[in-house]
């Protein structure tokens, strides 16, 4: 295909293509869908569970869910790897950034812990920083919203008097900050293999 | 001010559309450029040779699940060219305004 190009009809070009490779993100919806059942159901065990057990048994849904989360991501990641068309710059940027929220995750439930605070406040602001960003970076609205939410949300369990109050917040965070964007995700990443 | 020469490896649609979706990521696979592109394989396959051997584009293959796996990067040469040819464009379409 040796066909000539005008100025115009190649910079046009150069737009279509470079739009679409920056449109090809990895699929996440996923990962959202699962971590956000996953957490609902571990705090909801916590919560039902929470005068029949003591010390270190009120983390052990929370443990559960991450090990569980943690290992089905991991097969999940791995197989999508081997799939996967394009390693996209931003991609990359995206994992590294939840790599760096679990850790930050990780070490800040063991300061909650050592010093006897309940980490359900400080963990629900923490999540809204990668989603948020997620959402900016993918121009994907639901997930930016979903960001702000789990910041109000985390500020909001401060004026909640009760257990029940907080279950009842941060059901709803991870409903309206996870689960909806990653089912509004997966329609748009459907979409997008359809097109 | 006369019109800057458009490189001829570049001023090809297929190999440009190659290049633009090759700057866009750290890497692509085949399939990616061909899905993307919407060229035979044929096509695809002869214009990533000629960008290749112009020094645009690093060339990997390898095995994925046990198929062979075609995966190309754009190299510094390649993208100063692209820059290159990107601003040679500007320029035309400048004075086409002007």
């Amino acid at each position: 295909m040796e066909q000539s190009l005008t100025p115009q009809e190649s910079l046009k070009l150069i737009e279509s293509m470079i739009g679409q490779a920056r449109r090809n993100f990895n699929r996440m919806s996923f990962y959202f869908l699962l971590w956000g059942f996953l957490l609902i159901s571990a705090m909801v065990v916590t919560y039902l569970l929470r005068d029949s057990v003591s010390g270190w048994q009120h983390g052990a849904a929370w443990g559960m869910a991450g090990i569980l989360g943690g290992l089905i991501s991991a097969v999940r990641g791995a197989r999508d790897g081997r799939k996967e068309l394009v390693n996209n710059p931003m991609d990359t940027t995206i994992g590294w950034l939840w790599s760096a929220f679990v850790i930050t995750m990780i070490l800040l439930i063991a300061f909650s812990v050592r010093s006897g605070v309940d980490p359900t406040i400080v963990i629900t602001i923490l999540t809204g920083l990668p989603t948020f960003i997620t959402g900016q970076a993918m121009r994907f609205r639901p997930l930016m919203l979903g960001g702000v939410l789990f910041w109000i949300a985390g500020v909001a369990m401060l004026f909640v008097p009760d257990a029940l109050g907080v279950l009842v917040i941060y059901c709803a965070s991870m409903v309206f900050g996870y689960i909806l964007p990653g089912i509004l995700l997966k329609r748009h990443e459907d979409g997008l293999r359809t097109a | 001010m006369g019109f800057a020469p458009l490189d001829p490896i570049l001023h090809n649609q297929l190999r440009l559309a190659i290049m633009s979706l090759l700057v866009s990521v750290e890497e692509g696979d085949f399939n990616f450029l061909l899905e993307s592109t919407g060229a035979t394989r044929g096509n695809v396959s002869v214009q990533i040779t000629k960008l290749k051997e112009a020094g645009y584009i690093l060339v990997k293959k390898r095995f994925r699940n046990n198929y062979p796996n075609t995966v190309c990067s754009v190299t510094a040469k390649g993208l100063k060219a692209f820059e290159a040819y990107v601003l040679a464009l500007k320029g035309y379409l400048g004075q086409q305004a002007g």
